[in-house]
């Protein structure tokens, strides 16, 4: 159990690194509520009864991850403010709903459970590692969790694939262009089309070396994480090598 | 330019009879692929953007090659990059080359490849230790260390003949003599020259190779330093790379002839060394045609001339070719004039010969 000591709110003269915290927060926040929407949403086109009840329950679970973040946010003393509605992720979610209006479920999947889920996946491992003290640990513990949500949805997607290669390709590569455009954007090293929308103050990316990240690493390690799903469900390198040369810098 | 990924779709799986793997050569040669990849409405990336996105990359094939024989014969396979830094080739960061080695023989054995050449670093790495490589049952893995030995020495012979030197009179200096290219060249120029110099770091493993070229009767000077020698050598072949190139071409006898067959190769011709004559060795072409798609064409094998690739990468596509799947090089030294002459022969049977001289400055031509 934890002592009083340690269960009373930092405040940022603690922790002098906390606005970066609340910043980096944000973004996890705001992707897990998105996602929380996107499940919900899926489970609206689903028509296998069974399959409906999965995606709430995975609507549930993302909910609960923004609110473990926003109390780890609490924790180090910072309040963490959400945006569903910033730029880069208004315009995945709209490409999201776009797929649910077609009832297009594969194409909801390779939204969420490939490319969100690449970036959620790895930044979070790479937050975990040099997040302090029980925000670490946060950021691990859901890290974890979304790898059973990917594994998951790749048994699907690759029955998928291996049934319709090139009708598959096709679909990821429409969604490559929408969705990984817009996160490879989110994580340049500057925002060159100005202001996220989600970070508190100016943008975060510049002070994320005081916490030994950097946009590039979150990037580099997002994009391969990426990659390596795309190699498991099948596609060729060159292709998806290609894709990714191509993304905004 | 058209962009060369446009016409790339993802689609069912081709034919793959062989694999190259390799590695950028340097960041320019990385960043010229890249720029390639993105397409003519793409600005090209900037050095900074390339060296923090490279090292993210896992092995993955860049492209697929198509080689023709000069026969019916006709091989398809992939180029596969193990994306290793280029700044990361050293000793320090062997066990995470090794990681990314494997990665791409993992990646070269998924895609169905039969015959797999370990290019540039790929080979010093694995260095006949294949039990390091995945396993697959239908994938054999060459260094092709033994044509690139082939085209080393023919070249050397070539250029000597050109130049109307006698091979019989001339002091031969082999920097890198102990690897598993430079002991080949050794093996099969000693007996030609009047006296072989052999420089490396190692100098048991110098000792023991002086030992055998001196029980067949050759002249052997052996030295751990350009400045151990008693004469300044007129054939050099630098089978290793040098820190300093100008050490070197300053040891050595002002109007020498020097095979640059180190990777990657960092000799260059420069006003000091206006007399000496340098190429790059161990490289051929393939006459009956490379392809690649997406069409990397002069930029993955950025040489003068067309159709111009590594020996190493193209002892597996030679094998392919004649249907011989099999480890023909397996590294440690094991190359003998015997095993250069039949993979020459293999090669030439494809239209695979030495390729046009040529080094950093563009094509050699007479002096």
């Amino acid at each position: 159990m934890e002592s009083l000591m340690e269960m009373k709110p930092l405040t940022e003269c603690d922790f002098p690194t906390a606005p970066i915290w609340q910043d980096v927060l944000a973004q996890a926040v705001t992707g897990e509520l998105v996602a929380a929407m996107n499940y919900a949403a899926l489970a609206g086109i689903c028509d296998d009864p069974q399959e409906a009840e999965e995606a709430w329950e995975h609507a549930a679970i993302e909910r609960a991850h923004a609110a473990a973040f926003t109390a780890a946010g609490r924790k180090i003393g910072v309040d963490v403010v959400s945006n569903a509605d910033g730029k880069h992720w208004k315009r995945v979610r709209e490409a999201f709903m776009r797929c649910v209006a077609e009832h297009d479920v594969i194409g909801c999947l390779i939204v969420q459970e490939i490319m969100l889920e690449s970036f959620a996946l790895a930044s979070y491992s790479r937050v975990a590692i040099v997040a302090p003290g029980s925000l670490g640990k946060v950021f691990g513990a859901i890290a974890a969790d979304e790898q059973e949500h990917a594994d998951h949805a790749m048994c699907i997607l690759k029955a998928e694939r291996d049934a319709s290669p090139q009708v598959f390709d096709d679909k990821l590569h429409r969604l490559h262009l929408e969705v990984m455009t817009t996160l490879a954007a989110m994580l340049t090293k500057e925002c060159k089309d100005g202001h996220c929308e989600v970070c508190q103050s100016s943008c975060v990316k510049p002070s994320l070396f005081e916490v030994n990240l950097s946009a590039a690493l979150l990037r580099g390690a997002s994009l391969q994480q990426y990659m390596k799903m795309l190699d498991a469900l099948g596609l060729p390198g060159e292709v998806t090598l290609a894709w990714i040369a191509q993304l905004p810098v | 330019m058209d962009c060369p990924v446009a016409r790339i779709a993802p689609s069912a799986a081709p034919q793959v009879d062989f694999a190259l793997v390799g590695h950028p050569e340097s960041w320019s040669a990385a960043a010229e692929v890249f720029s390639a990849l993105r397409g003519p409405e793409h600005t090209p990336l900037p050095d900074d953007e390339i060296r923090d996105i490279l090292p993210w990359i896992p092995p993955r094939a860049v492209c697929r090659v198509a080689a023709k024989s000069i026969g019916d014969a006709e091989a398809h396979g992939l180029y596969i990059d193990s994306f290793i830094s280029p700044d990361r080739l050293d000793a320090a960061c062997v066990r995470e080359n090794l990681t990314r080695v494997r990665a791409a023989a993992a990646y070269a054995i998924k895609a169905g490849a039969k015959m797999v050449s370990l290019g540039g670093f790929s080979s010093i790495l694995i260095e006949g230790n294949f039990d390091q490589l995945p396993p697959g049952h239908r994938t054999v893995f060459t260094t092709g260390n033994t044509l690139t030995v082939a085209f080393i020495v023919q070249g050397l012979e070539k250029m000597c003949a050109q130049q109307g030197r006698n091979l019989r009179q001339s002091t031969l200096l082999v920097v890198g003599a102990t690897g598993d290219v430079g002991s080949g060249c050794v093996r099969c120029l000693a007996g030609k020259v009047r006296r072989v110099q052999l420089i490396a770091r190692n100098v048991e493993r110098l000792r023991r190779l002086a030992v055998e070229l001196e029980s067949e009767g050759i002249d052997v000077e052996i030295g751990t330093d350009l400045g151990d020698f008693s004469e300044k050598a007129g054939l050099v072949i630098c089978a290793a790379s040098l820190t300093s190139s100008s050490l070197l071409l300053s040891s050595i006898a002002p109007d020498a002839i020097v095979c640059d067959a180190g990777y990657p190769k960092n000799l260059s011709p420069d006003a000091t060394t206006s007399r000496a004559t340098i190429f790059f060795g161990g490289l051929g072409q393939i006459t009956g045609g490379l392809t690649f798609d997406p069409d990397l064409r002069g930029i993955l094998n950025h040489h003068p001339f067309p159709d111009v690739a590594h020996g190493c990468l193209l002892e597996g596509i030679a094998l392919t070719l004649e249907g011989r799947f099999e480890s023909f090089s397996r590294g440690r030294g094991a190359i003998t004039p015997k095993l250069v002459e039949e993979i020459e022969m293999i090669a030439a049977r494809h239209g695979i010969y030495l390729a046009p001289f040529f080094n950093g400055a563009g094509p050699v031509t007479l002096q």
